[in-house]
């Protein structure tokens, strides 16, 4: 039997060794690869697209109090940051904590290298906050320090939407903003990296959604684009289309467009109806 | 093309055929066909569409309890504010809140209400949602408050169930002995712990003998890892029991319940929510990992068809005392909030056309990324097609109480 609770596999982990002052609790259960559905079900398409390795769940016990900490370790730091953004929301900070992450009562993530730690407080006593916080503390500093990623600097600062960055590597991701067509639509594989944010309408262009992708090479930009115009949804309406770009109405009228320059594939959609 | 995004695909595609025949012009907003196992792309062969049996369980006649049941796209909300106050329930207000629902939606007393959806001798199953617990998952003050409606109207205690498909997450969302004595618990299924095999001395999966072979949601070509040697096919079947094409129903629901009590919790998945269809679709059959990418949220409609299931499930209720607008199906604190309401309905399709409506304000509210394509309800407009519930605005109806 492979994945589910394999403890040995967890020889020279994070999760190895229990932190200070607590013992684990239930075994181990690690998930590799797609058994990652064995875990989170319905949430674990947006991980696998991402670049998802290996997570690894334990209970921590201490004076009669659990707590849970689940251990994704990503393809890289930015595939483990394209997680935790999908899931930190507006984030709510506890002191002491160095690495990016939100606290609350029931819940610590925590983004770090190519890891995303979370600290579940299953009971949701209140007395386990500051707990999860230490406990967090102590696994992020078992991980590699985390890298400087400058992933979002090419999206445009003026009237950009604080906390509305995200990573897409594929339909899944894509699908959470727009429906542009079926399957990888933008030929995105899993492997290259758009970085998409929501804008305002204070932003220059106003009110939008803009994603960016940089391909390998301008063949592979122009590919997908390419890809793009011939497997568009059929409730996206093209309005117009040249060589390098095409704009598009969506089912709800919102206005779109998709252009290529160099590697760059540039998306901008949500843009409300005149 | 890295090796773990070879199984990905646009999980919620849909057959364009079936979805024309299912929601008439309006379909034809509806496009994209259901892929197996890969993206689809340009220069690859169309995979097969995907068939299922629906159209044998569309041919069974309907029982005098088929869905939508005797109220027809009627969604009843009863809200109260000092139902939950931070993470404390307040068992006496959500029993008046159940009371109250299901009153208002039946427009009878409750002890008509009970004798319009059961009798004393059904065999009841209350079909809780055990997942992401404890914030998310159903309430036990939910499941108690309808304990004690069907008890009042004299149903033995060792004729309700409360169960799920997964037999070791209910202790954790509450559902223990010890808090309902006298009452089963049932999860159609385990899985093996360390060091130990799922299967029993003759090779079988321990919980094999929990489903009903004779009783299956078909999907053709369709499967689980199991059937094509993937390496850790042990893995896939340790949880879904069997890999094939066929999903067989619990015998529970086959073969012990008479009715069914549908008890959601109130969050998203995606785009689209995770609530009453799904709460049924996903776990009244086995071998449902091989079901998430190429068919969704269609599950949810087409398991609902099934006789065992369309001819038992009679109400619904979906515990939205907390809601989660994000991040779901599994919790995530992040996008928890306090919703303080209880949604009742005999037909689970209009329940969940008006939750996930009232979902997508919320996510707008909350300045959630929203992508609004009609496909993320198709599934709901093919089950009105079908003639399992009401979803068309035009004929949802929602009444909506304060307490």
């Amino acid at each position: 039997m492979t994945g589910l609770l394999l403890a040995a596999a967890l020889a020279a982990t994070p999760l190895s060794e229990p932190v200070a002052g607590w013992a684990f609790g239930a075994p181990a259960r690690v998930f590799r690869g797609a058994e990652l559905y064995g875990h989170i079900d319905g949430g674990a398409e947006l991980y696998l697209e991402l670049g998802f390795e290996e997570a690894t769940v334990r209970e921590l016990a201490r004076d009669g109090a659990t707590l849970e900490v689940e251990l994704y370790r990503m393809s890289d730091p930015t595939a483990a940051l394209g997680a935790y953004l999908a899931r930190c929301g507006q984030e709510t900070p506890a002191d002491g904590l160095p690495d990016r992450h939100t606290a609350g009562h029931h819940q610590v993530l925590l983004w770090r290298e190519r890891h995303l730690l979370v600290v579940n407080n299953p009971g949701g006593a209140p007395a386990l906050r500051d707990a999860m916080v230490e406990v967090a503390r102590e696994l992020a500093g078992r991980l590699p320090p985390a890298p400087a990623l400058d992933l979002f600097s090419a999206l445009p600062a003026p009237g950009r939407i604080p906390g509305s960055e995200r990573v897409v590597r594929g339909p899944v991701g894509l699908g959470a903003f727009i429906t542009l067509g079926d399957g990888d639509v933008l030929r995105l594989g899993g492997t290259v990296t758009a970085v998409v944010a929501r804008y305002g309408a204070d932003a220059p262009q106003g009110a939008a959604t803009l994603l960016l992708a940089d391909y390998p090479d301008e063949a592979a930009a122009r590919a997908a684009f390419a890809h793009l115009g011939s497997h568009l949804d059929p409730t996206i309406e093209v309005t117009r289309r040249a060589g390098d770009g095409l704009d598009f109405r969506d089912w709800a009228g919102k206005g779109g467009a998709a252009r290529v320059a160099g590697r760059r594939l540039e998306l901008r959609f949500d843009i409300p109806p005149r | 093309m890295s090796s773990h995004y070879a199984t990905l695909t646009d999980s919620l595609s849909f057959d364009r055929r079936e979805l024309l025949r299912a929601a008439g012009a309006g379909a034809a907003l509806l496009g994209g066909r259901m892929v197996l196992g890969v993206p689809s792309a340009a220069g690859q062969q169309a995979p097969p569409e995907v068939t299922t049996n629906i159209d044998e369980f569309m041919k069974v006649p309907r029982g005098p309890h088929a869905l939508p049941g005797p109220f027809p796209g009627r969604v009843v909300k009863v809200t109260d504010p000092e139902a939950l106050v931070g993470d404390v329930v307040d068992g006496k207000a959500v029993r008046e809140m159940v009371e109250e629902g299901i009153a208002k939606l039946t427009g009878r007393s409750l002890k008509k209400s009970f004798r319009l959806l059961f009798t004393p001798d059904d065999v009841i199953g209350l079909k809780v949602n055990p997942v992401g617990a404890p914030l998310i998952s159903t309430r036990p003050e939910v499941v108690e408050a309808v304990i004690r409606w069907l008890v009042d109207n004299r149903v033995r205690r060792s004729n309700i169930v409360i169960w799920d498909r997964f037999e070791e997450m209910l202790p954790d969302a509450g559902f223990t002995p010890q808090r309902f004595p006298g009452v089963r618990i049932v999860g159609m299924q385990r899985m093996a712990e360390e060091g130990q095999s799922f299967r029993d001395a003759s090779g079988q999966h321990i919980s094999a003998g929990n489903f009903d072979p004779t009783a299956v949601y078909l999907a053709r070509g369709v499967v689980g890892k199991g059937v094509r040697g993937y390496k850790d096919d042990e893995f896939y079947l340790n949880q879904h029991v069997f890999a094939g094409e066929e999903s067989y129903f619990g015998r529970l629901v086959t073969q012990e319940l008479t009715k069914i009590v549908n008890l959601a919790a109130y969050k998203n998945t995606g785009n689209g929510i995770s609530m009453a269809t799904k709460n049924v679709g996903y776990a009244a059959i086995c071998n449902t990992g091989r079901l998430h990418q190429p068919l969704f949220f269609k599950v949810c409609t087409e398991v609902l068809a099934a006789p065992c299931i369309r001819e038992k499930l009679v109400l619904n209720i979906t515990d939205g005392l907390r809601g989660q607008y994000d991040g779901g199906p599994d919790k995530n604190e992040q996008f928890v909030y306090a919703n303080n309401a209880l949604y009742f309905a005999t037909d689970p399709f209009a329940l969940d056309m008006v939750c996930h409506r009232e979902l997508v304000a919320v996510r707008k509210a909350k300045g959630v990324t929203v992508n609004e394509h009609p496909r993320f309800v198709e599934y709901l407009h093919y089950a009105e097609k079908l003639g399992l519930g009401v979803v068309a605005p035009e004929r949802l109806r929602l009444i909506e109480v304060r307490a």
